[in-house]
């Protein structure tokens, strides 16, 4: 009975800790959307202080990073999760990266759009870039949504729409380079805007990574470079098993 | 107590059965027998009864009983009329239940029950429809897994009375307000309602004020300096020297209205912390009560019990505490006095104008720092006010955390007090005053 209890009570704080862990990578996660959100603000307010306050701001990404690392290594080497426990713990570990990665890019994002705001404006006030940024933004949102509920299909969707986020960054690249030729003195301003553009389909393919990661997770398949229609017939396999045991 | 007539009965059925059983056993012989053999029946009898009674309380349906009277016709009947009664008080329940479900449903703010963990156990389609829930997948959720803006998290640890304002994860330059009101135990019930329609009226009424002041800005610019010429010529016959002296004090005030709104409107647009420069109060106060001193009217003293530095943005630090100190000045006649004191209480510091002047009606304490009240309107217009002083000193506080004190008394003084939080406040320490 005794025996019993004391188990009960090792994995009720192993439950715990597995749960604060995945509430700190979640809570990283609504930092980093909102560095985010402010460097594409500072972008279309043309708000140079806004811009460098978020490049300022990615220190505490940063630390966050590291905390939750040392608290996975100190889950794998005290607790020695197995299963499904081992396979939170590790996605956890390789989403931060790429969570700490997108802070990185909307740092750049941040410096970049605190530049442009001293040059002028184009009349669109940078509506392909602004676009393109809604798209992502959405991307890392319905990441994080589907790492919290564990919704692989919602995954899907989001590795699905990394396609039309690379388009979406080709077209711009395109077009930055007729401008450039047009007229070369707007080419400090285009490479900028490129640049940009760069950083925010990287955010995509960060976005797209974590949601890999929870289809790992949930259904224990790894579906790293298999192409979307591989991932596609996983899921639902994944999930057929799920419903039927 | 009287016995039952159900009861009576039976035991008088009871006595029948054992005094025909002693009749025919004294008749025919071997009474022990029959008695016995009555014995038995009337268990069998009671034992079908039970029996039934079992069914009747395990099943839904009626159970027959061949009997219109005694003991067990009772019973039943009891049974039925318990069993009919928590039929109808569910059917009630039910129905209560469901006008419940109904009329949170129609409610157009957002309701959310949240237990301990701050995981999700039930919410409205409001809510769904706000923050895009699914009422499926999402119960048992934690909502701050799923609502993860920095700002809301922080709010979620430390709930107070007033709300927050957050963007709507669902739509872009949408806005949500959020109040989180604890109740039970340890369970807390989170109110989202869309506040985007008053943000961007609060925005344009803002916009308006800061637009409309600087637009008057410059064509009053152009008839003060006509005036100052007109003023300081001397060729003005003097029929017109007190009139064109008067539109002078009048666009002055002006311009200084219209100076005060648009610091107003900047410290309401802008973040809602102050930056943490370091301020040198002590610098900063001496002249300020120098100016006051130069001027005529009531007496200006400063105490300066610390020498205390704060950290936040200057210029507003200088709109406090000069709107306070010319406030005082204006509300005390010639002959009172106005303190200024500097010092700390409780590791946080406070800057407290106390004043003898005419005081302020306690029911209109509250108001004063709404923009253009004034107390007594003939009087305040009088002493050159811009109505916008205490609304100014009100914002900037806030930005600096810190809180504003009135005490008052009508016809003997008031004492206003700016208590700034520690974490604000450098002490620089004995030795450092020392060596000055």
């Amino acid at each position: 009975m005794e025996v019993e209890d004391l188990g009960h009570h090792i994995s009720r704080r192993f439950n715990e800790d597995l749960e604060r862990v995945r509430n700190s990578e979640l809570s990283m996660g609504g930092l980093v959307e909102e560095q985010l959100d402010r460097a594409i603000k500072a972008l279309s307010d043309g708000n140079s202080q806004l811009g460098l306050q978020v490049a300022e701001d990615d220190k505490k990404v940063n630390r966050m990073e590291v905390a939750i690392d040392e608290e996975c290594s100190r889950i794998l080497a005290t607790r020695a999760p197995a299963a499904g426990d081992l396979r939170l713990v590790i996605a956890i570990i390789k989403t931060i990266t790429d969570l700490e990665r997108i802070g990185d890019e909307a740092e750049k994002i941040g410096v970049i759009a605190a530049r442009l705001a001293s040059v002028e404006r184009p009349s669109t006030n940078y509506r392909e870039l602004r676009n393109l940024a809604r798209h992502v933004k959405q991307m890392v949102h319905g990441a994080l949504n589907s790492f919290a509920r564990l919704d692989t299909k919602g995954a899907l969707e989001v590795v699905k729409a990394d396609n039309a986020v690379d388009e979406e960054y080709e077209s711009i690249y395109r077009q930055g380079i007729t401008f450039m030729m047009e007229d070369p003195r707007t080419i400090t301003r285009v490479m900028d805007m490129t640049w940009m553009a760069r950083a925010l389909e990287r955010i995509g393919d960060h976005a797209k990574n974590i949601c890999e990661y929870v289809i790992f997770m949930v259904h224990g398949k790894d579906v790293r470079h298999i192409g979307v229609k591989n991932i596609e017939a996983e899921v639902e396999q994944g999930v057929r098993r799920v419903e039927g045991t | 107590m009287t016995l039952p007539n159900r009861w009576f009965s039976q035991l008088a059925a009871l006595a029948g059965l054992v005094v025909a059983a002693l009749l025919m056993g004294w008749w025919f012989g071997g009474p022990g027998w029959w008695l016995a053999g009555a014995t038995l029946i009337y268990v069998t009898w009671m034992l079908r009864h039970l029996y039934l009674l079992d069914r009747a309380l395990e099943g839904q349906h009626r159970v027959p009983l061949f009997e219109t009277r005694g003991l067990w016709a009772e019973i039943f009947a009891r049974v039925g009329k318990l069993r009919a009664k928590a039929r109808n008080r569910k059917k009630r329940y039910h129905r209560l239940l469901r006008e419940v479900r109904e009329s949170t449903g129609a409610l157009s703010d957002g309701g959310i029950i949240l237990n301990a963990d701050h995981e999700i156990m039930w919410f409205n389609p409001a809510a769904a429809r706000l923050l895009g829930l699914d009422p499926i997948t999402d119960i048992g959720h934690r909502i701050d897994n799923l609502l993860r803006q920095p700002d809301f998290v922080a709010y979620l640890k430390a709930p107070t009375g007033e709300g927050m304002t957050v963007e709507s994860p669902r739509h872009e330059s949408g806005w949500l307000h959020v109040q989180i009101i604890p109740y039970g135990e340890a369970q807390q019930l989170a109110i989202i309602r869309d506040v985007t329609r008053e943000k961007n009226v609060e925005r344009t009424r803002r916009d308006f004020v800061a637009n409309a002041s600087h637009e008057l800005r410059s064509p009053l610019t152009v008839i003060s300096g006509y005036l100052d010429s007109l003023g300081e010529g001397s060729d003005m016959p003097a029929a017109w020297r007190e009139p064109v002296t008067e539109m002078r004090r009048q666009a002055e005030r002006m311009t200084r209205i219209l100076r005060d709104l648009i610091e107003l409107t900047r410290l309401e647009s802008a973040d809602a912390v102050a930056p943490q420069d370091f301020v040198d109060v002590v610098g900063m106060l001496k002249p300020i009560v120098a100016e006051f001193q130069g001027r005529p009217g009531p007496t200006v003293r400063l105490a300066l019990e610390t020498d205390a530095a704060l950290l936040g943005k200057e210029s507003e630090l200088h709109s406090i505490f000069y709107n306070l100190i010319n406030n005082a000045v204006r509300f005390t006649p010639a002959g009172g006095s106005v303190r200024v004191i500097w010092r700390v209480e409780d590791s946080s510091a406070v800057f407290d104008v106390v004043d003898t002047g005419i005081g302020i009606p306690e029911e209109q304490i509250p108001r004063v720092t709404e923009r253009f009240y004034r107390v007594d309107p003939g009087r305040s217009r009088a002493t050159g006010g811009t109505g916008l002083g205490l609304a100014i000193v009100k914002h900037a506080l806030q930005r600096h955390e810190g809180q504003l004190k009135i005490r008052s008394r009508e016809g003997e003084g008031s004492t206003f007090s700016c208590t700034f939080p520690k974490e604000r406040v450098v002490f620089r320490g004995t030795a450092a005053q020392a060596v000055l």
